[in-house]
């Protein structure tokens, strides 16, 4: 007999409330035939393999290789970090990440004051070329790719200290492998603005990358633009695609500025670094629609020949912003449900965030679980064995059709306002970020997107189950890991020979001054093997174009 | 809200080269709609340059975030310092973003309040605002 006082379930006539996507395109209730009026199979999807590669860029995808397993590493020393990629490679990894700490981002050394306390702390301090073979010793850089997550100036100067190692290693060059993140202009809107600045000499550094490393290291993918940052810091999933390739065609222009047939770099200029939110289907068809929005780009606007022009590698790193720090072993669910996306959408590589992402950079045992995310679905779950399965229906090649169409309309306006500079000098992309930011966090309050644990399903702090997570090192210990890295760094730049860093300093700043068609990797390779750090190349660079030498205004030039 | 004839006024800053924004970005926003005044100097300054932002413009509160790492515990202190030496102390201080459980008597004991984590309500942000204000600078009943 039913009373009062018995528990009964308020919710269950519960409905889906979902009208739209999250980046607000309304979604019918049911889909059909009708919904693909229009489509030819040929020109706008095609086998998997083929032009605009909405199915994927390889006929038999993961049949042929499956996506690259990595998973976030970056963390206190060079030493440390060695350690924690010998682990993973144990552990099945097949590819190593590489995430620089602030400073490094920053472009300023361990030694610079307002670096104090930063050296070493959530990523890995790359300053000098000694710290590339302390990173890689003891691992053979021919059989591993290695991806850097280096946005700033600061990447073209990680770069050729990477390239410097690999040849005074007697590297096989042609056989290196990986990528560099290595694009400044989202930074303006995304994390440290100060080191993209000025914005065209930082695009410069970027172009100067691409062109040595398509010469040079011919496998190794020298830009991979970051559209997770800026999906993190608000972009719904047209914009973070839109946005990105806008960005792209300024190092395309630039390259072909300089003379560069558009068949001998996009090969080498088509990684996207994205992120992967948790509206699995809306992720899945920005992965196709971006494959084909690049795909018709080459082909249509810059009259590219080759197929693998046209070819959109896409990596992922599963979105932070969608983890929550309460409950965390609920994150494992949308890791995984991401990292689904990721598998369904046909990516190249991805990694899936570690459950306790919110709180710190991953322990050993949320690194072991995100990389057991991709053991599961690679080997367990038998998703990867065909391609593109989720091609034809009715609602995910229409979704797909109306994405590209977004993301056209996004590209095409910031075109007419004379490419991606212009639009971020202006502000223009900032604001559409900040605006589509507030409105997510104000869906949020308001309840009207759900997040379990978070703003519905909360438990007490009682009730959670205690999970480890990474925790900060005490502050002590934070401090005391830094300053071992300034003086470590003090100490080289004393018992280095002062006149043969001097010289090649000089060469480089005398190179700098020249303008667009000189290219500088060469003498940054020169500058690092003499010893010179990465504050004191950037420096010079910055001077050398009118800038000042230190980012914040706070060192001279001391050499 | 206005009491004294003005709108509460509000530093927003990030000290240091924590680039966790989000947040902040945010929390501007709403403390603007729910009427108070924002001053917004986002991520990447020094103790000095907030106190002094702060000094300059009269300001109510000194809303402070950061979710980086563990400098906070440097300049949080800091500010609140150099507050005093200049003889603002009367200035409210308050702390946002991953301010860890183990820290915050510490920052209590030199008066900062709120430690609201990455996903408080705002709501709450704005009431501890006001009451803060109300109680602390504007010494009202």
């Amino acid at each position: 007999m039913a009373g009062n006082d018995k528990i009964k379930s308020d919710r269950r006539f519960d409905a889906c409330s979902v009208t739209e996507t999250s980046s607000g395109i309304p979604v019918k209730e049911v889909y059909g035939p009708e919904d693909l009026e229009g489509i030819d199979y040929n020109n706008d999807i095609a086998n998997p393999g083929k032009y605009p590669f909405t199915r994927g860029i390889w006929n038999n995808m993961y049949r042929g290789k499956l996506w690259t397993r990595r998973v976030f590493t970056g963390l206190g020393s060079t030493a440390d970090t060695n350690e924690r990629y010998k682990y993973l490679l144990g552990k099945g990894a097949s590819g190593l990440y590489c995430f620089g700490d602030t400073i490094t981002h920053q472009g300023i050394d361990p030694d610079h004051p307002l670096a104090r306390g930063y050296a070493g702390v959530s990523g890995v301090s790359i300053v000098c070329l000694q710290d590339m073979y302390d990173l890689f010793d003891g691992i053979s850089l021919e059989d591993v790719s290695v991806s850097f997550n280096n946005p700033s100036m600061a990447a073209a100067i990680v770069y050729s200290a990477f390239a410097a190692y690999a040849e005074d290693m007697g590297y096989d060059l042609t056989k290196i492998s990986g990528s560099i993140l290595n694009e400044p202009i989202h930074l303006v809107y995304s994390m440290y603005e100060t080191n993209a600045k000025p914005l065209n000499l930082a695009a410069k550094l970027a172009t100067d990358v691409i062109e040595y490393s398509i010469k040079n290291t011919p496998r190794w993918h020298p830009i991979a633009p970051n559209a997770y940052d800026m999906h993190e810091k608000g972009a719904n999933a047209v914009q973070e695609m839109a946005f990105t390739i806008a960005i792209m065609e300024e190092y395309i222009q630039r390259m072909i500025n300089r003379g560069h047939d558009i068949d001998e770099f996009a090969p080498r200029v088509n990684v996207f670094g994205c992120a992967c939110d948790i509206d699995f289907f809306e992720e899945i068809c920005k992965f196709r629609a971006a494959r084909r929005v690049w795909a018709k780009l080459m082909k249509e606007k810059y009259g590219a020949k080759k197929s693998a022009s046209c070819r959109l590698y896409l990596s992922v790193h599963t979105s932070g912003n969608s983890l929550t720090v309460q409950q965390p072993v609920n994150n494992v669910a949308r890791v995984t449900l991401e990292s689904l996306a990721c598998v369904l959408g046909g990516l190249q590589s991805f990694d899936p965030a570690g459950y306790d992402e919110g709180y710190y950079i991953l322990t050993e045992h949320s690194a072991l679980t995100s990389l057991n995310i991709h053991n599961i679905l690679a080997y367990e779950s038998r998703v990867a064995s065909v391609a593109d399965p989720l091609a034809g229906s009715y609602f995910i090649e229409s979704l797909t059709n109306k994405m590209e169409e977004e993301m056209s309309k996004v590209i095409k306006k910031i075109d007419d306002m004379g490419g991606a500079i212009k639009a971020t000098e202006s502000g223009w992309i900032g604001s559409e970020m900040e605006h589509e930011l507030i409105k997510e966090q104000k869906e949020i309050e308001e309840k009207k997107r759900i997040i379990v644990g978070m703003n519905e399903f909360v438990v007490s702090k009682e009730e959670e189950v205690p999970i480890e997570v990474g925790r900060d090192r005490p502050l002590e210990e934070q401090m005391a890991t830094s300053k071992k890295r300034e003086d470590e760094i003090k100490k080289m730049r004393e018992t280095r020979d002062k006149k043969k860093a001097k010289n090649a300093l000089d060469n480089l700043r005398e190179e700098a001054g020249k303008g667009e068609g000189h290219n500088l990797v060469p003498l940054m390779m020169e500058s690092l093997r003499a010893k010179a750090t990465l504050g004191e190349i950037l420096g010079v660079i910055r001077e050398a174009n009118g800038a000042s030498y230190d980012p914040y205004k706070v060192l001279e030039y001391s050499l | 809200m206005e009491s004294s004839g003005r709108k509460v006024k509000v530093v927003v800053a990030m000290p240091g080269l924590d680039c966790h924004d989000r947040g902040v970005i945010y929390l501007s926003h709403v403390l603007r709609e729910a009427g108070m005044e924002v001053v917004y100097l986002g991520k990447f300054n020094t103790p000095e340059h907030i106190v002094n932002t702060a000094i300059e413009e009269d300001a109510d509160v000194i809303a402070l975030s950061y979710l980086n790492d563990h400098l906070y515990m440097i300049f949080f202190p800091m500010v609140v310092e150099l507050l005093k030496e200049k003889g603002c102390g009367d200035i409210c201080v308050m702390a946002g973003g991953r301010i860890i459980e183990e820290d915050r008597p510490k920052l209590r004991e030199l008066g900062i309040t709120g430690f609201f984590g990455q996903s408080a309500p705002t709501e709450e942000m704005v009431q501890h605002i006001e009451e803060t204000v109300r109680k602390e600078r504007w010494k009202e009943a």
